[in-house]
């Protein structure tokens, strides 16, 4: 009985998704029986953790350039895969300038790298209403030695996930 | 007859071709000290023009200084009721009583002092103890004072007496104890401000190793100082006359104004003996030290903007000792500036021509007439970006 | 009487090769056009207590006094010690030989009263040189505790009647106070007067707040909040600190927000779709209409004093410049031209210079340039340097300077137009986006 209702409730929670493969057969309840894939941990190929890691969150850009490298695609390219397969989140793409440059400009600049990446996703079929963008200018550095290396790193656009499907 | 005629011809002629061809060759009598440059030791110069030292007001040491005479009876009139917002009466108070002083203070200020220093450009020095003085060479450097000749305090090429001709400007090592040496050297300056954007180590040729000693020495000797003290009095007249033909009381006479005349025409160095008081004009050197000493003084630093696009001609009289009559300063015109501008503008020039005329200006005194009105122009258009 | 003919011919001949001896035909005339340029010595006993309890207000005051005028680099204080004379009432007349054989040009003197909370400052100013009065003595009041905007106010009219430049020092900065490391900044807005007394807090470092406006009587200020997650322009009134966003579009992102000299127009930048345009608001409808349309970016807008123009900078050369186009929108017309890029123009109160900020070989600048972009002139230079902010009188500029590295931090620095007298502000920790009030009533 216990063991029926409880298939039934995976059924059910599985059904309400597309191609949700967020549940195993082990329900959640005991830790990975099957050994394999733990749900929500970075293992998880349904998991934001993963997202970050495994796919990558973020693309780097040229000093004072919002164009997409191609490795920059290739990131995008597996952004929109996971993306479209998990369609219960929503994205916030963060936009970031180095210090090299004065506030106003760079915020208008992390705008810009925040809308090339939601424009590219959007072209590999992620829906425009689940992408936001927001720019943080120089405000948020990642890496704070004043020298290429780290300017480098900050000149970025990330792809921030947050929760709750569009209805 | 014919005797007679032959000999004043002679006689005349003699004189025609010493006028025209002798001049050349007769080396004047009243040593005009023709030396070499780099021979003019410092000392030497030093001599040479103590009063142009001691031109410009020198206000030296507080410890030295005379009880103030007229000052100290102030009338005690009616202290002013405080209660009103705007004070105007004090001034009525306080004016009679300094009235009498103004001058008095000037002169009584330690011109030991001065003497002592052959000559210092001196000015607010209390920054210049700041300052590490850094090699010569580099862009200016940003230091408080700016001047028009940059300054470097020779702390070691630098021999102390050797300094330039330009007049003191009123010092005030009275504030603090200074070091010896910061008395005798010039004041520290630089020729344009230092911004920060400026990309030092450019060789900006600014700055310079040593003050420019060389335009004075040449001024030494290629127009030697005509100061009265230095300019040696005998008029080649005595001589002329004895070479020239006796002659009659008259003609004698004649002949003393004739070679009075060429003598002023015949020498190649000015130092003319004095001819009256309405000598030969100025020449470039003195009003290049009239320049020099007036400039010395302008302080622009002070100036709003406006002003400092403010042109403004000055009237002077000056009293036969050099010194500027300061009632007869007064604004000729202006160009470039409103009201208030032309009026700080000519302000800031009466403070230069009151502060550095304060002890005369060393102007030849045989050449009064030439400078007893002086109409200056100060341009600050070099100041405003420097 | 031939040899006399032949005595005066000789003669006059003579004479026309003497150098002519005659009087001079008008005055002599000199050009000066060079000076010194060095700060003005003045002297300053301190202010006389003419209540019971005044004598360390009246200290302070004449401390604060002598720190404006310092502070200039404009003047120099000849230090008490040195004083001869001493002034122990303030009617009593001046002995100016005393302050001349000091080398004080000029003399500042003064009587302090308190009464309560209220107090009452007088001063009289000397030039000694010519031995006279500078203009009337003047006499303020007000509460103890305003005792420092006294000190300017006093400061402030021996400052103007000297140089003839418009006063500044009775006035504020609005700035954005840092703490913590970059990679962990936390931003919040403060205030404090000009000199750097008086620091309050107007906002929590909860969110990040950039680049805050006064309005032009300085009883607002404008800024930039990621509160809401996002970037949107709000203004606070800066006596009851209540604030309001100004309301955009959902989606966008608003920053960069400034008066017009009327206080009822905002001109902002608004950023959507990855592009950044200029937009003009009426702060009380809530009306906008936008300005430039361009697909470049246009941002860091300034009105002109007399509001019919903007400057703002627009890379849409390719690289950042600085532009100035009609209030209300039109064909802008470059003004940067030389090698470098240009940002955040600020218009002086005067109308006659723009200040800017310029990047050029890895070095950031402050700079001024004409209205029309000529006579460029980079006052700074050091490795980052950017948002310059007028004084009220157009003499002096405010600016943020970061140092490099992991343990850089901001702080405000004051360069007179000059370019000299560069120095830091003084503020309660780190500190960056100043901007100075006009001055207070």
């Amino acid at each position: 009985m216990t063991r029926a209702a409880l298939t039934l409730m995976a059924v059910l929670a599985v059904a309400a998704c597309d191609k949700g493969r967020r549940f195993d057969n082990n329900v959640n309840l005991g830790a990975g029986a099957n050994g394999a894939v733990v749900p929500g941990s970075a293992n998880d190929p349904a998991s934001p953790l993963y997202f970050q890691q495994s796919v990558g969150d973020r693309v780097l850009f040229a000093v004072d350039q919002h164009t997409l490298s191609d490795s920059a695609r290739a990131v995008l390219n597996a952004q929109a895969q996971w993306l479209m397969t998990n369609a219960d989140y929503t994205a916030v793409i963060e936009g970031h300038a180095d210090e090299q440059g004065t506030r106003e400009y760079n915020l208008a600049l992390g705008g810009r790298r925040a809308n090339a990446v939601r424009e590219y996703l959007i072209t590999q079929g992620v829906s425009a209403a689940r992408l936001k963008t927001v720019s943080y200018g120089k405000e948020r550095p990642i890496e704070i030695c004043s020298v290429e290396s780290c300017y480098e790193k900050n000149r970025r656009a990330v792809t921030v996930l947050a929760a709750g499907a569009i209805s | 007859m014919h005797t007679g005629h032959i000999i004043s011809g002679a006689g005349h002629l003699a004189l025609f071709a010493w006028a025209f061809i002798g001049s050349f060759s007769l080396p004047p009598d009243d040593a005009i000290q023709v030396t070499d440059v780099a021979l003019v030791s410092p000392e030497e110069f030093a001599a040479l023009t103590p009063p142009v030292d001691q031109a410009p007001g020198a206000d030296t040491a507080v410890a030295e200084l005379p009880a103030p005479e007229a000052a100290d009876t102030p009338p005690e009139a009616t202290p002013q009721t405080d209660s009103t917002p705007e004070q105007a009466p004090p001034e009525t108070a306080a004016a009679p009583a300094p009235e009498a002083a103004p001058e008095k203070p000037d002169l009584t200020t330690p011109q030991a002092d001065v003497s002592d220093t052959t000559s210092t450009i001196t000015a607010p020095s209390e920054d210049v103890a700041v300052v590490v003085p850094e090699t010569p060479d580099e862009a200016p450097r940003d230091i408080p004072r700016v001047a028009p000749r940059p300054v470097v305090r020779p702390d070691r090429d630098v021999a102390v007496g050797e300094s330039p001709q330009a007049p003191t400007a009123p010092s005030d090592t009275a504030e603090e104890v200074q070091p010896a040496e910061e008395e005798k050297a010039p004041e520290e300056a630089t020729t344009r401000i230092v911004t920060e954007a400026d990309d030092k180590g450019q060789g900006l040729p600014k700055s310079s190793k040593r003050p420019p000693a060389s335009r004075p020495v040449k001024t030494a000797a290629v127009e030697p100082d005509p100061k009265p003290a230095n300019t040696p009095e005998p008029k080649p007249a005595p001589a002329q006359t004895e070479t020239a033909t006796p002659r009659p009381e008259q003609k004698e006479a004649i002949n003393d104004a004739l070679s009075r005349a060429l003598a002023g025409a015949a020498d190649a160095a000015p130092d003319t003996p004095p001819a009256g008081p309405s000598g030969p004009p100025l020449t470039s050197g003195e009003k290049e030290a009239l320049r020099v000493a007036v400039s010395a003084c302008w302080n622009t630093g002070s100036l709003s903007t406006d002003a400092l696009r403010t042109t403004v001609v000055v009237t002077v009289e000056m009293s036969q000792d050099g010194k500027p009559l300061a009632e007869t300063i007064r604004m000729l015109t202006s160009s470039g500036g409103t009201g208030t501008a032309a009026r700080q503008a000519f302000e800031a020039a009466r403070r230069a021509i009151i502060r550095c005329g304060a002890q005369g200006f060393g102007l030849p005194v045989d050449k009064y007439d030439h400078w007893r009105e002086i109409e200056m122009t100060f341009n600050p258009e070099k100041m405003r970006i420097k | 009487m031939t040899h006399l003919t032949r005595l005066i011919a000789v003669l006059a001949t003579a004479m026309a090769f003497a150098v002519p001896a005659t009087a001079q035909d008008g005055p002599l005339r000199i050009e000066i056009t060079e000076g010194v340029i060095e700060p003005l010595p003045f002297a300053i006993p301190n202010f006389v207590p003419e209540s019971g309890g005044a004598g360390e207000l009246a200290a302070n005051i004449t401390r604060v006094l002598s720190e404006d005028l310092t502070g200039t680099g404009l003047f120099r204080e000849i230090p008490q010690s040195a004083h001869i004379g001493s002034v122990t009432s303030f009617s009593s007349p001046v002995q100016y030989a005393d302050w001349k054989a000091i080398n004080a040009q000029a003399l500042i003197t003064g009587g302090v009263t308190v009464q309560g909370d209220r107090v009452t400052v007088k001063f009289r100013l000397y030039d000694v040189f010519s031995g006279q009065e500078m203009g009337d003595g003047l006499q303020f009041s007000g509460t103890t505790a305003g005792w420092r905007r006294m000190a300017h106010k006093v400061a402030d009219t021996v400052y103007s009647r000297i140089t003839g430049e418009g006063p500044y020092f009775d006035s504020r900065v609005v700035y954005v106070s840092e703490t913590g490391p970059k990679d962990d900044r936390r931003k919040r807005l403060a205030i404090m007067d000009y000199d750097g007394a008086n620091t309050q807090y107007l906002t929590d470092s909860s969110s990040i707040v950039l680049a805050p406006r006064f309005s032009p009587t300085g009883d607002r200020v404008l800024y930039t909040s990621y509160e809401t997650g996002f970037p949107k322009i709000y203004v606070l009134d800066v006596a009851s600190v209540g604030r309001r966003t100004l309301t955009t579009p959902e989606g966008t992102m608003s920053f960069a927000p400034r008066f017009a000299p009327n206080g009822q127009t905002v001109v902002y930048s608004l950023s959507q779709g990855g592009n950044t345009d200029i937009y003009a608001m009426d702060i009380n409808s809530g009306q906008s209409v936008q300005l430039t349309t361009a697909p470049s970016i246009e941002t860091a807008p300034s009105f002109s004093p007399d509001g019919s123009q903007i400057v703002f900078e627009s890379d849409r050369s390719g690289s950042q410049q600085l532009y100035v186009m009609p209030a209300g929108g039109g064909e802008p017309r470059r003004i940067s031209f030389g090698q470098g890029r240009y940002g955040t123009p600020v218009w002086s109160p005067r109308g006659d210079l723009i200040a800017f900020t310029k990047q050029s070989k890895g070095r950031f600048h402050i700079g001024v340039m004409r209205t029309d972009g000529s006579e460029e002139r980079l006052l700074t230079a050091s490795f980052l340097d950017e948002g310059p902010t007028w004084s009220p009188n157009g003499r002096v500029i405010m600016f943020t300077r970061e140092t490099q590295g992991e343990q850089g931090s901001a702080s405000l620095y004051s360069v007179d137009i000059s370019g000299r007298n560069l120095k830091k502000v003084r503020t309660e920790g780190a500190a960056s986006d100043p901007s100075w009030s006009p001055l207070q009533n």
